[in-house]
């Protein structure tokens, strides 16, 4: 294949190209650090698999990184089941609470997570007893995700024909059927949507998995590497492999899943 | 619906007004004593508090940068010149990395013996060591630059997004009416991308305020002195340093005002325009 550039594509290639290492230099950094000793970062020449060894023995990566699983799993499940139900009810049953009930949906997007950590957490430690496990952090982060998720389950539920719905009841379907039957085998993208969207958010997460797993032993990856770094270790090669075993699972979703992501974060604008 | 407005409720829409409620008393997180608005008075007398609210301040001078950066980017992609497609996913990638991972790598960036220096000196301009990260509005910077970096991903993609939706005709038209290049996209382009900028920024300013607690944990904790010590991070240092959950919950509210004055007017401007 013969390319052909005119001058101006030729200069437009090359500021991309020098924008491009800029925004994956750190990549190289993680991958290139990651595999040195202290010596050889701080100097001596040559690579080797040291700092790997110590990240193994300083960070249960392996129980982490289940522990990262569960609590995505668990609380994407949850988003799942309360945003595509409300947001179907939403468009196609309407009642007289709806408008309200999606103002306050929406109007919950607007509340920093900052604002209600504080009570969350007291709540949840005083009269749930809900920190010792994973519920703590799971909760929450469905608590979080579900009103975005919401907002997208309506709008696209809301593109759904009414006529198919009406239909569907005309021949004697009830509302959960048409809803498990007909709406959601139809939803299937804007899912995919939140199910990326949400993994790579709670996946990422430190803030609330900080506060709300108390027991070490239930930690997530990222959390665990933050708590790595925090415990002031100057051993940047063994950071950098951490850094990149916790980056790596939510990269590969990333890689795979683009168009989703993108579509997820550009659903805010409306048309 | 009734479940997911249980668990909104439960998790988000209680711990808020219990927030309101608190932020009233004096707090410790077991026992609680009203006070009134003396909680807000005797903060807003407190020179940090103000030291503080600057922080958030100066983030706000980088929004600009964080906005124009990608929407520049934005144009050389929609060129498509051959490739875009694969720098678009390059560019886009630090939206999957999370904070922590990005507050690491960007602290041996700016670190004394890190890259930044190294960069200098290989232009020849050594003179100029650096040491960012060791002076109050230095470190400022060194966390606003890599927030910016980080949120080129996004709003590229958000610009991007908007330019496909732009009607060539009318370009063509005034072209042949003579407008200039610079006419064309002051009066065409922009007016047409301005939603497409109104959720870049709202975007940006919610990041800007309520991310960046994990990145200033990782690269400064809040230092040198209250140098990086935005809102949000005081937040969280009042309430699990030093058990003052009262003004914990107090600037909680305070945060959640901003945002709410930040959200409702962007819905005022959509609707009054449409």
């Amino acid at each position: 294949m013969k390319i052909k550039m005119k001058g101006k594509q030729v200069v437009i290639f090359i500021i991309m190209s020098l924008l491009a290492v800029v925004m994956i230099y750190p990549f190289y950094f993680m991958i290139n650090t990651s595999f040195k000793s202290n010596a050889q970062f701080l100097g001596a020449p040559g690579h080797s698999f040291f700092s790997w060894h110590k990240l193994f023995k300083a960070l249960p990566v392996g129980h982490q990184l289940l522990n990262s699983t569960v609590v995505c799993t668990a609380s994407i499940a949850i988003i799942l089941f309360v945003s595509t139900l409300a947001g179907f009810s939403l468009a196609k049953m309407r009642s007289k609470a709806s408008p309200l009930f999606f103002l306050g949906i929406v109007g919950a997007m607007l509340i920093p997570l900052q604002s209600i950590i504080i009570n969350a957490y007291v709540n949840e430690a005083n009269h749930f007893n809900l920190l010792s496990g994973y519920w703590g952090a799971i909760l929450l982060y469905s608590a979080l995700g579900t009103p975005f998720a919401t907002f997208l389950m309506t709008s696209y539920f809301r593109g759904l024909p009414d006529d198919l719905i009406e239909a569907a009841i005309c021949d004697g379907l009830s509302y959960p059927r048409v809803f498990t039957r007909i709406a959601m085998p139809l939803a299937v993208p804007a899912v995919v949507t939140i199910i990326v969207l949400q993994f790579i958010q709670i996946w990422d997460d430190l803030l609330v998995g900080l506060l709300f797993i108390q027991d070490p032993s239930y930690r997530t990856i990222t959390v665990g590497l933050g708590a790595l770094s925090a415990g002031r270790t100057t051993d940047i090669p063994v950071l950098m492999a951490g850094s990149l075993i916790s980056a790596i699972p939510a990269v590969v979703v990333y890689l795979i899943f683009q168009r989703q992501l993108v579509n997820g974060l550009t659903a805010g604008i409306g048309k | 619906m009734l479940p997911a407005l249980a668990l909104v409720a439960a998790f988000l829409g209680i711990p808020i007004l219990q927030a309101v409620y608190y932020s009233f008393t004096q707090w410790d997180g077991l026992t609680a004593t009203w006070v009134g608005i003396s909680t807000y008075t005797h903060e807003l007398r407190y020179p940090i508090f103000w030291r503080v609210f600057e922080n958030n301040g100066l983030l706000l001078l980088g929004i600009p940068v964080a906005m124009l950066l990608p929407l520049g980017i934005a144009f050389l992609l929609n060129e498509k010149v051959p490739g875009w497609r694969f720098f678009r996913s390059i560019y886009f990638l630090p939206t999957a990395i999370s904070w922590v991972v990005i507050g690491m790598v960007s602290l041996r960036f700016f670190a004394q013996q890190g890259l930044l220096n190294g960069i200098l000196k290989g232009f020849g301009l050594g003179f100029i060591h650096t040491d960012l990260l060791s002076s109050e509005r230095g470190a400022l910077l060194a966390v606003a630059i890599t927030f910016i970096w980080s949120m080129i991903g996004t709003n590229t993609i958000i610009f991007l997004t908007g330019m496909a939706t732009l009607d060539h005709s009318l370009n063509e038209a005034a072209r042949m009416d003579g407008a200039s290049n610079f006419r064309v996209f002051r009066s065409i382009t922009l007016p047409q991308l301005r939603r497409f900028i109104q959720f870049s920024f709202i975007i940006t300013v919610i990041s800007a305020f309520t991310a960046l607690f994990s990145l200033i944990f990782v690269m400064t904790e809040g230092g040198p002195g209250f140098g990086t010590t935005t809102i949000e991070f005081f937040i969280y240092e009042n309430a699990f340093s030093h058990s003052d959950y009262g003004t914990g919950a107090m600037l909680g509210v305070i945060l959640f005002f901003m945002m709410a004055v930040l959200g409702i007017g962007q819905l005022a401007i959509m609707r009054s325009k449409d």
